[in-house]
């Protein structure tokens, strides 16, 4: 977990937090009531991509599964809301996080989950083996 | 807004632009050669630090004269990127291997992104 690429992934997913918590707090700030569900869902990927660098950090055996859950979860997130934003437009008028599968994000939203899963399967493999 | 000062306001957003760019590219290749990074990289992260602190200053300075800009949205940005390439560069600094230019090299791709949507808002 603790190597260098490990770290770099646990910092990349800490500038997504932030990015993505700072975008949410505005929207809900804001614009709230433009999109309601769009900006609540925003705000729900917000935490749990901090949840994710949060877990990412300490590295144990309790946080190495909530990691792989809130990956998880971003990943689910990301391929649903990504469906309805194109079959139930009228309820995401407003960009989300996890809209159109992230493009507003540079896909990084649906690319990432899958590099923390795959790193964390290759940790938890390696924590097995010793 | 004058003119005069929207000229000054498309030169710094390129030369942002500019900076933040090589900045990138530089620890896009750093990160491939597999190095750590350097004292130049590290001052080159330096230098973009300060280039958005200055328009930080720049922007408050002039807020008065942009219409319609909401200032918590602007400056959510300005700090937002000011404090992802903090963080980024002070982990390039701690970082001895080839993962601290390749965290520096995600930041800037973030940080590229989030000028072009500051001139967007200000604009």
């Amino acid at each position: 977990m603790h190597s260098g690429p490990g770290r770099a992934l646990t910092a990349v997913y800490g500038i997504f937090a932030l990015s993505a918590t700072a975008r949410a707090g505005y929207q809900l700030i804001r614009e709230f009531d433009f999109a309601p569900i769009a900006y609540s869902l925003s705000a729900v990927a917000a935490v749990i991509y901090i949840l994710a660098t949060i877990c990412l950090v300490i590295g144990n055996r309790i946080s190495h599964r909530i990691a792989v859950a809130a990956c998880a979860i971003e990943f689910l997130g990301v391929i649903v809301v990504g469906i309805l934003s194109h079959t139930h437009p009228e309820d995401f008028a407003k960009p989300s996080v996890w809209s159109n599968f992230g493009s507003g994000y540079g896909f990084v939203p649906l690319v990432l989950p899958l590099i923390g899963l795959w790193w964390l399967w290759r940790v938890g493999r390696r924590a097995h083996r010793d | 807004m004058p003119t005069k000062l929207g000229r000054v306001f498309t030169v710094f957003t390129i030369v942002l632009y500019a900076v933040t760019g090589i900045l990138t590219v530089w620890s896009i290749v750093e990160t491939i050669r597999n190095r750590p990074a350097g004292k130049a990289l590290l001052a080159g992260a330096a230098f973009l630090l300060l280039l958005l602190i200055v328009q930080l200053i720049l922007s408050i300075a002039t807020f008065g004269s942009a219409h319609d800009v909401d200032p918590l949205l602007y400056f959510g940005y300005v700090i937002t990127a000011i404090l992802v390439i903090a963080l980024a560069g002070f982990w390039a600094f701690a970082e001895l291997s080839r993962w601290g230019p390749g965290v520096l090299a995600a930041a800037g791709l973030t940080v590229i992104v989030m000028i072009e949507r500051l001139d967007q808002i200000w604009q």
